[in-house]
């Protein structure tokens, strides 16, 4: 019987699992946690479409350009028309199976303006968009877990996959209840496992998303793209705990940004980039705020009241219980912060990686976005990768000979279990905290060579030492072993920044602040035993 | 400020005590201050003794994912949305009690296995099927309960909801409410689960809504739930 595996349980993987079940392909869709822990239920802004009742002017095409433009035209012209062409049904489909959207008074979704758009087409549900959409794909997919054509497995992590000469077989995924290695066989393996927040540590999302999966992947012979391209929310909150993000549907609603000068409001934005600045895109508004040098302010307090609790009543209430902020008569204190990698496994348009019948969707694909991503298109793509994922392998006959793994798995299973014997109580996180100094420093808002270079030289030192420690095995045991593949990730990324030579969308370089037209490529990184290999998809092999 | 924490390691140990000093800051949530006491070379309980790192579990650390659901000085709550300042109020002496759940099989000090909050609402059908909207349903009470975060904190503090076996409570009620709102056809079915797994075994204390972390009304889907089948 073919049978899929997906491993991560968002919106991405959840909407690939659906999609296989509508095709009556069988699913095991595995994950640590169940979805409601996933990153997905932090997105608040909303999603792009363009619809037949889209604004005046607005059109596919528009959508499409916006899309290129915002992504400095590195992401894929035809994977980009598939996306924005598909943004309706996608809208249609999440209707049908019951996602609260915001509605007009005739019962329509609403749309409201997001950055780096020429219109208004972002619809939304509240300010928990994300949250909504995952409780209706949840419910669509307990539809097909009653039918049995989609099993769920908590409390698996991703450990590696199961390849043998450039082919998957399935993965080996670690057990967290019974502490042991469990392989499942697969006609296809689908990883939506996240961006790689772990390597900046504090960051927007969920601490759940490391990176270790892509990581993994690259140095069993996957390739990675576009690591250079990390997104930096503008407006977020510092917190003891975490950056709460301001969702830009603030500024969509009207917000402004300034900062105080001797009294004086200097709303910065308006004043360099006319009255639509504060719509800017996320790069572009990070990196005024960072050279402003200053504490930079948001105000919404002269929205009505609402206004503000129809549509941002959570910006509200998360002001109000982590700052003790009144949205109302305050404004926000905002800084940029990591909040999305368009970087992550090359795909293909198939969503294929390098790896034949291993897929990757989701943030842990790098499609679409180029090298910056609009607000509203990254749950747009969640959906659409994950449809896309489903509607190849679904296609596709397996009647490969499955080669045995048995002797791998055991090797495996051993040097695992030895881990479990450690003594030590140094803590692992004092190497993951390490590493987040390290790329906070030198793979920030604006970087140079020298920074790039001494950050390479940091990480190799990690990596170098991270194998001959001993960990306090009282921690989770995916939290030690996975430490090596987020070195990886992270050694991956410092390379795609060093190696391009310019600056372009989230990618500044202030020893090279300019784009440069022999580097409109996107970076492909490959891993050979130890060795980080950089070079331009200048054929297009991984986006078109 | 002295913290006790319900401790276990492993499904089939047995349940102990363990108490810590803490002295990080006090403008943080009682996640942050987990955080605090597992960040340090060693973990000393508060004779000084070397000990395991607490185990808990958490992902968005905001208040909208439900992974850090536990038991806080006796009531129910997110350990990333409640902070130090409003257990102490201005008494540090006071002792900050953690237990994780006290209805789910414990996997590990404060982390819980909730699966059968997902396996009731899988085994009892709660799915729409077709969309087929009731005309008169209101899309704001549908937001409300399709926030839920299938955290446990209304089954935790529920005086009805023992072990999930045949009352599920309140968690299944608001999703039991969204079949009914988008699937005219299912409604009666789902009123009968519903009645079945809730309506006839909940007591009304309503506790689940003063715990639920987003504040959903279940009266309200309760309401819609128990009129009169058509």
């Amino acid at each position: 019987m073919r049978e899929a595996l997906v491993i991560g349980s968002g919106i991405a993987g959840l909407s690939c699992a659906v999609r296989c079940a509508e095709q009556n392909m069988h699913v095991t869709l595995v994950s640590p946690h169940p979805s409601e822990r996933a990153q997905s239920v932090m997105a608040a802004g909303g999603i792009n479409a363009v619809t037949a009742r889209c604004d005046e002017g607005d059109s596919v095409a528009c959508h499409i350009e916006d899309t290129l433009k915002g992504g400095s035209w590195l992401g894929g012209k035809t994977a980009v028309t598939g996306l924005c062409t598909h943004a309706e049904d996608i809208i249609t489909y999440l209707e049908s199976i019951g996602t609260v959207f915001t509605i007009d008074r005739q019962g329509r979704p609403l749309r409201r303006a997001f950055g780096g758009q020429s219109h208004k087409r972002t619809y939304f549900c509240g300010s928990s968009t994300g949250k909504q959409i995952v409780s209706a794909l949840v419910m669509e997919a307990r539809r097909h877990e009653a039918a049995g054509t989609i099993v769920r497995r908590l409390h698996l992590h991703f450990h590696s996959a199961l390849i043998e000469d450039g082919v998957c077989y399935g993965a080996l995924l670690f057990d967290e209840l019974r502490r042991v290695l469990v392989p499942i066989n697969a006609s296809a393996v689908v990883m939506a496992t996240g961006g790689q927040n772990a390597l900046f540590g504090k960051t927007t999302g969920s601490v759940l998303c490391d990176g270790y999966a892509a990581g993994r992947l690259f140095m069993q012979g996957a390739l990675l793209k576009n690591l250079e391209f990390v997104q930096f929310h503008p407006t977020t909150l510092e917190t003891d705990q975490k950056r709460m993000l301001v969702t830009e549907a603030v500024r969509g609603e009207g917000g402004r940004l300034f900062y105080e000068d001797g009294g004086r409001r200097v709303y910065f934005m308006e004043e360099k980039y006319g009255p639509g600045g504060n719509l800017m895109t996320r790069d572009v508004i990070s990196r005024e705020i960072y050279t402003t040098g200053r504490e930079v302010l948001l105000d919404i307090s002269f929205l009505n009241e609402r206004l503000i609790d129809q549509r941002l009543q959570e910006v509200r209430d998360l002001c109000l219980k982590y700052r003790g902020i009144d949205v109302l008569t305050q404004p926000i204190p905002v800084a940029p912060s990591v909040h999305f990698f368009m970087g992550g496994l090359a795909v293909h348009l198939n969503h294929e990686t390098s790896i034949e019948r291993l897929y990757a969707v989701g943030e842990c694909a790098s499609m679409y976005h180029g090298a910056n991503r609009l607000g509203g298109n990254s749950l747009l793509a969640a959906i659409y990768s994950g449809w896309v994922a489903a509607d190849d392998l679904c296609q596709r006959a397996d009647t490969r000979r499955r080669p045995v793994f048995a002797q791998a798995i055991a090797r495996e299973q051993n040097r695992f279990a030895a881990t479990f014997d450690s003594q030590s109580s140094f803590p692992v996180t004092y190497m993951r905290d390490m590493l987040a100094d390290v790329m906070n420093e030198h793979m920030g808002i604006i970087r140079t060579e020298e920074g790039l270079a001494e950050g390479v030289e940091s990480v190799e030192y990690y990596q170098s030492i991270a194998d001959r420690i001993h960990y306090d095995p009282s921690v989770s045991a995916y939290a030690n072993y996975s430490l090596t593949g987020i070195l990886a990730t992270a050694h991956a990324s410092l390379s795609c920044a060093l190696a391009r030579k310019e600056s372009r969308g989230a990618h500044y370089r202030s020893d090279a602040p300019q784009s440069r037209d022999d580097y409109a490529y996107s970076t492909l990184v490959s891993y050979d035993d130890g060795t980080y290999h950089t070079w331009l998809d200048r054929e297009q092999a991984y986006e078109s | 400020m002295r913290v006790r924490i319900l401790r276990q390691e492993s499904p089939t140990a047995e349940p102990y005590w363990e108490s810590f000093c803490y002295d990080g800051p006090t403008e943080t949530s009682v996640a942050g201050m987990l955080d605090h006491l597992n960040f340090h070379d060693d973990i000393l309980n508060d004779a000084g003794q070397k000990t395991r790192r607490i185990a808990w579990e958490c992902s968005c650390m905001q208040g909208t994912c439900g992974a850090c659901a536990m038991v806080i000085n006796g009531m129910p709550a997110l350990a990333c949305d409640t902070f130090l300042r409003d257990l102490v109020a201005g008494r540090p002496e006071e002792e900050i009690v953690l237990r994780p759940l006290s209805k789910f099989p414990v996997i590990r000090d404060l982390v819980v296995d909730r699966a059968s909050i997902q396996d009731n609402l899988k085994r009892s059908d709660v799915f729409i099927g077709s969309y087929q909207p009731m005309d008169d349903e209101s899309f704001s009470h549908q937001y409300e309960a399709a926030k839920c975060l299938k955290c446990g904190l209304c089954l935790e503090v529920c005086p009805n909801y023992t072990n999930g076996n045949a009352f599920f409570g309140a968690v299944f009620a608001n999703d039991c409410y969204l079949v009914h709102a988008r699937n005219r056809e299912k409604s009666r079915e789902i009123k009968q689960t519903y009645a079945r797994h809730f309506g006839s075994a909940c007591s009304k204390s309503l506790s689940c809504m003063d715990v639920c972390p987003m504040r959903i009304p279940t009266i309200a889907s309760m309401a819609r739930l128990n009129r009169r089948v058509r």
